[in-house]
């Protein structure tokens, strides 16, 4: 369904996606990074929005730049909200359904249908700009399956809306996934995972791990965790850790603190409360962030071949 | 919201192949969209200013000292086809891109079959509609506070040049428009400084490329002034009949739309802009 070769996208002298190469199938895919990873720019080159100056984007087997065959099948709900102030979602789907080729018997009934889907049929003859951000995201997803396209390309669309809306409209894009594709970009995990999507995880514009969640997960919690430990025993400390054989890494910043890396970090809390109950005094332990932001930090330096 | 439904099969979507887009229906959605977005209140009273402008100036002259039936057409012209209609277009075809992108719809309609040059030729015919629509309102007004004779003939010239003028404008403001949407309205006044108001009065083969020239030079001709221009107003211009003056803007018209596609169809812009 998608084919990415190499592809890298520049703007003057700033990288937005860098060297990146997949294969996608038919399904649900998820692009999963920070702001600023370059997903939007990704889905730019997907969506034919954009051009890569390096390598070759293909939909379908076609590249989708300036493509009418190929942009008529893809459908695309951007991050960015609708600022259309005077147009209610009617007008603005209906509009959407007119540039995709409809005639002007058939789009607004193919607009009214979306909008009731995505819950919008009562409110879709008010102004956008009297709608709360969540609506106009709700129309802005209307917008973009209205014309039953085979890939579905959303980016952020869970953004602004409160928890029953994105519950529901989760439910709704993992029905659509059954039977066509979906990209959806996020920098929180858990809406992609609720979406039962597979993940590609990008960072700097690069694509640094691809695969099921699981196997994500798998992948960072196979990495080493880097553990600091702030102690007047610093060399005390090293020799138990070591001798314990739970250590990666080791590091001596200055005489009273030891950074160790392990696999292994229960058998190395067993070993330090151990330790302490002996006597040793240990005055602090900071474990390495585990959030997202963490996990992401510490698939970019295994990308990098920091840490094997 | 809806009850989702449980399986895929019940999902109730339309489903069949999208079009591959339909140029004809896509330009008429952007112009019907582009017209709506002009009848706002400022819009409208924007317009009506425009639209005012001529007919005051009029009247102040016409208080002054009474002037004749030519130096009552030659005022219109200079006012209405040549001033406000330039003005209107500044205001409705140089945001053609820049619009989208403040509005966050440029990526909406650029995903769509087409979506550009539909984008590019809807906005150009609800700029010529609507700056034709408040040229028309002027020229009246003006006719009726300037009464000349025959007025008849000259509602029917002066609304094909002010069509002419409207579409050759709206399609010379495009090229800018698209090469620099940030600065379109800069561009496109230079543009109208540079090209109509200083090329278009060289007695130059350039001059040949300006709407200026096709629209002085069917004045002359429908108003029957050739036979009494002095020697060195001839210069300024064309001694070719109408219909070569009109086909003239007309391939002039294509040329620049189709220049301004090509490069609208190769625009990309960082998400950054685009948001």
């Amino acid at each position: 369904m998608l084919s990415l070769q190499n592809v890298t996208k520049l703007y003057g002298t700033v990288i937005g996606v860098n060297d990146v190469s997949a294969e996608l199938g038919q399904g649900a895919h998820g692009l999963l990074g920070p702001n600023g990873a370059g997903k939007t720019t990704l889905l730019g080159l997907i969506t034919g929005q954009l051009r890569p100056t390096i390598g070759s984007v293909n939909v379908f087997g076609e590249a989708p730049f300036g493509n009418r065959r190929i942009l008529s099948r893809i459908g695309y709900c951007p991050a960015a909200d609708l600022t259309e102030r005077n147009a209610t979602p009617r007008e603005w789907v209906t509009y959407l359904m007119r540039l995709s080729g409809f005639d002007a018997a058939e789009a607004p009934r193919r607009a009214a249908r979306a909008l009731d889907e995505v819950g919008l049929g009562e409110a879709c003859t008010r102004p956008l700009s009297t709608l709360s951000k969540g609506m106009r995201q709700r129309a802005k997803l209307a917008g973009a399956f209205a014309h039953d396209p085979d890939l579905l390309v959303l980016d952020e669309p869970f953004d602004g809306l409160d928890p029953v809306a994105r519950h529901d409209l989760v439910h709704l894009v993992r029905m659509w996934s059954q039977t066509r594709s979906l990209i959806v970009a996020s920098h929180l995990l858990h809406e992609v995972e609720a979406l039962r999507a597979d993940l590609a995880v990008i960072l700097g514009g690069r694509l640094v791990a691809n695969g099921s969640a699981s196997e994500i997960r798998e992948l960072v919690d196979a990495l080493p965790t880097e553990v600091k430990f702030k102690t007047s025993s610093v060399d005390k400390l090293a020799q138990l850790a070591c001798g314990a054989g739970v250590v990666e890494t080791l590091y001596i910043p200055n005489e009273d603190t030891l950074i160790i890396g392990t696999r292994q970090a229960g058998r190395l809390a067993d070993m330090v409360a151990k330790a302490v109950h002996d006597g040793l005094v240990v005055r602090e332990v900071i474990a390495e962030d585990r959030t997202l932001e963490g996990i992401f930090s510490r698939l970019m330096k295994l990308h990098r071949g920091v840490e094997q | 919201m809806k009850d989702s439904p449980q399986t895929a099969d019940a999902y109730d979507l339309p489903h069949g192949r999208p079009p591959e887009g339909n140029n004809f229906a896509a330009i008429r959605a952007v112009t019907g969209f582009q017209l709506n977005r002009l009848m706002t209140k400022p819009r409208i009273a924007m317009g009506l200013v425009g639209a005012l402008f001529p007919a005051a100036v009029m009247f102040a002259v016409i208080r002054t000292a009474p002037i004749n039936r030519d130096m009552t057409v030659a005022m219109i012209y200079a006012l209405i086809p040549e001033a406000l209609c330039v003005l209107g277009l500044l205001v409705t075809m140089c945001p053609v891109v820049a619009d989208e992108l403040e509005r966050g719809t440029w990526i909406h309609v650029t995903v769509r079959p087409g979506g550009r040059q539909s984008l590019l030729l809807g906005t150009f015919a609800a700029a010529v509609i609507w700056t034709g629509g408040v040229s028309l309102v002027s020229l009246m007004l003006t006719l009726l506070i300037a009464q000349p004779t025959q007025p008849i003939g000259l509602v029917v010239m002066f609304t094909v040049l002010i069509g002419i003028s409207c579409i050759g404008r709206a399609a010379l403001f495009a090229v800018p428009a698209v090469i620099l949407p940030k600065r379109a309205l800069i561009a496109s006044v230079g543009v109208a400084l540079v090209v109509e108001y200083f090329a278009g009065l060289l007695p130059a083969v350039v001059n040949q490329v300006t709407v200026s020239l096709r629209l002085r030079s069917l004045l002359v001709e429908w108003m029957a002034w050739r036979k009494d221009l002095p020697i060195e107003m001839t210069l300024f211009v064309d001694d070719y009949s109408a219909p070569v003056q009109i086909a003239a803007v007309c391939i002039l018209v294509c040329i620049l739309l189709t220049t301004a596609g090509f490069i609208l169809n190769r625009r990309q812009f960082p998400p950054s802009v685009e948001n």
